[in-house]
């Protein structure tokens, strides 16, 4: 059986397209991550970052998760795997990146709200809601709990209501 | 070129052989050469040397050549089959796999007669309560257009039904224009609606007057569900797919049973609209008038003969006009057109494969041509040769992924409708939500919009809406055909 990267489905060898998602599962083009392409309407967020992102940053990092809100780019930590979320005192695992300083109770992000995995040798990006309280979403759209889904450039990824443009500097 | 005998050697009979007796002496040498059976070493070859014998004297024209020791040339040069794989190979596996092909048939320029085969029509009319109004109104003009329309050849009858069926106008060619008027006029919608009524009589007025050289073809126009007669419709369908009786469906509005048409013209080889708009009556009208009108052979069949170890999960067909197809062993495929082929997609399953093969029979097929003179079959073989392992494999050419993905559209929205019909609303949103990011993605914007649309409805009143259940399903169907240019 082979398992659909999007939604975990098992399908027999030699299925093209998964039953239960409808994600392309073989032969598909390379270059571009074949995934969720969402609805221009919702894309939103459509900002100008060549002022408030450090070119430094642009040059050195792979994936940058930008707040449009306060005009910054997220600090996060040179891994290929992180953990968002909030961090509570008395928590025993901390998330990696802690968002408290954006208010991030009152936008319903959990303690543990997702990870990010990035994958440098197919120059992909995914997240996986960690069975967040209040849902992660990718351009508006809710997406299921404990499976990757694949970020592209230019996607809103949404904790709660917390949203922030993902920005992959190979793409700009 | 082979000596003389060795074609008739190879299935074991005499060179003075009638065409029935090749034909039966091909199916027992082909289930006992069948490598799936015969695990002789060599019996592959032996399988395809019987089937390439076959090829040859089945054909008169092949047969002729080969008998007076000339080349017999391809495949009938008036005809054309082509299949394409979603692999170019099928892999060593010790679990199941899948596999897809593409199975075309095309009839080329210099085959086609001369003329056009006149049609013999009957229009069947549900006028039923619920078609009061603009319906019928549309419809009336749209029948007598139609009918004043029909060449001198022609033959056309014309039935109304609701609880029991009328003949308003008996088969004829030509009737005056004052009979069509007055016919059409009798319309007066009242009454329940039973299918079978109207297709028995429009069956029996078909029959009456067919001869082999016409098109026969019954045109069902209906806006409701028929109840309890559903079995009785699907067999005189067959019945009438066996007699070369096509039949079309017209569905107006929302409440009629999509899946009961789509099946009763799946069975016959017709095409099944949804009207949504009473104004576009006449054009769907014309539209299945007009493919019916450009008929060259009247109908094709295929057989399709999996492998013991083979199952055919699906078919599905992508042209004239696509359709999923019931699962049958003789397909009818309906009329051939003169420019467009019939392409039928089918899902193979295939048991695990040991290892130590070259090649695997996946399917024997066979076109059957019935034409105004002699009928024609042409057999195939879907065969894959084997490898060890994925990496090897190549991706099929674009037109197969394509047609791989509508279908995947195509179950989305399918098994969205079972969601919702499970009590299971919250996966339908879910699966509407994907379908409509690939349409999206696909370039599909209005049919991305209908799916977004319909998951939003779900998500607060837990069912479809009205439309769109029917909107989604002949939105993903229609995707099939050739793109727009």
């Amino acid at each position: 059986m082979i398992t659909c990267k999007v939604c975990g489905n098992q399908e027999f060898h030699g299925v093209l397209f998964c039953g239960e998602c409808g994600s392309q599962l073989a032969f598909a083009p390379d270059q571009k991550v074949d995934t969720l392409v969402y609805p221009n309407q919702i894309r939103g967020l459509n900002v100008d970052i060549s002022n408030t992102i450090p070119k430094k940053l642009l040059e050195e990092r792979d994936f940058i998760l930008y707040y449009a809100e306060s005009e910054e780019a997220l600090d996060l930590p040179v891994q290929n795997e992180f953990s968002i979320g909030r961090l509570v005192e008395g928590q025993v695992i901390a998330p990696d990146v802690d968002l408290n300083k954006y208010e991030a109770y009152h936008l319903g992000v959990s303690r543990l709200h997702a990870t990010i995995r990035i994958d440098p040798q197919q120059n992909k990006v995914f997240v996986i809601d960690q069975g967040s309280a209040n849902g992660t979403f990718v351009n508006g759209y809710e997406i299921p709990a404990n499976s990757e889904v694949p970020l592209n450039h230019g996607d809103v990824l949404t904790l709660g209501k917390f949203s922030l443009k993902v920005i992959l500097p190979s793409e700009l | 070129m082979p000596e003389k005998t060795d074609f008739y050697r190879r299935l074991n009979i005499g060179t003075g052989a009638s065409e029935e007796a090749i034909k039966k002496a091909y199916r027992l040498a082909v289930k006992k050469a069948h490598p799936d059976i015969n695990k002789n070493e060599g019996a592959t070859q032996l399988f395809l040397d019987i089937q390439e014998a076959y090829q040859v004297l089945s054909n008169p024209s092949q047969k002729d050549n080969y008998d007076s020791g000339r080349d017999p040339g391809g495949s009938t040069p008036n005809i054309l089959t082509h299949i394409e794989y979603s692999q170019n190979a099928l892999v060593e596996l010790d679990e199941s796999q899948v596999i897809y092909a593409l199975v075309d048939i095309l009839a080329t320029e210099e085959t086609q007669d001369k003329s056009n085969l006149p049609m013999n029509i009957s229009l069947v009319v549900d006028n039923s309560t619920s078609m009061a109004g603009a319906r019928l109104d549309m419809l009336k003009v749209a029948i007598k257009e139609i009918i004043q329309d029909l060449g001198e050849d022609d033959k056309v009858s014309l039935i109304s039904f609701n609880d029991f069926a009328k003949v308003l106008l008996p088969s004829q060619s030509q009737p005056p224009i004052r009979q069509i008027e007055s016919s059409v006029n009798d319309f007066f919608a009242e009454g329940g609606t039973e299918i079978y009524q109207g297709l028995e009589t429009a069956y029996n007025e078909i029959t009456k007057s067919m001869t082999r050289n016409y098109v026969n073809h019954i045109i069902l126009i209906t806006d409701g569900h028929t109840y309890g007669d559903e079995d009785s419709c699907l067999s005189l369908a067959r019945m009438a797919a066996e007699e070369d009786i096509g039949i079309s469906g017209m569905g107006i509005g929302i409440e009629w049973n999509d899946a009961f048409v789509d099946q009763l013209c799946a069975l016959t080889g017709g095409q099944s609209q949804f009207v949504q708009d009473p104004k576009t009556i006449k054009d769907f009208l014309g539209q299945i008038i007009t493919s019916l009108k450009q008929s060259d052979t009247r109908r094709v069949t295929l057989d399709m003969l999996p492998a013991p170890e083979v199952k055919v999960l699906s078919a599905f067909r992508v042209l004239p006009e696509a359709l999923p197809l019931p699962l049958q062993d003789t397909y009818s495929l309906g009329i051939l057109k003169k420019d467009t082929p019939h392409r039928i997609l089918f899902e193979f399953l295939i048991d695990p494969i040991p290892g130590k093969l070259d090649r695997a029979i996946i399917a024997s097929g066979e076109f059957t041509l019935k034409r105004t003179g002699k009928d024609l079959t042409i057999p195939f073989t879907l065969e894959r040769k084997l490898v060890s392992d994925p990496e090897q494999l190549e991706p099929p050419i674009p037109e197969v992924i394509r047609a791989i993905s509508h279908l995947a559209f195509y179950r989305l929205q399918e098994k969205a409708q079972h969601d919702v019909a499970v009590g299971n609303p919250g996966a339908a949103y879910q699966r509407l939500m994907n379908l409509s990011s690939h349409l999206m993605a696909k370039g599909e914007d209005a049919l991305a919009k209908i799916a977004m649309n319909e998951a939003q409805y779900i998500k607060s009143h837990n069912n479809f809406s009205p439309t769109g259940k029917k909107e989604l399903k002949y939105g993903t169907i229609h995707l099939m055909l050739p793109e727009k240019t």
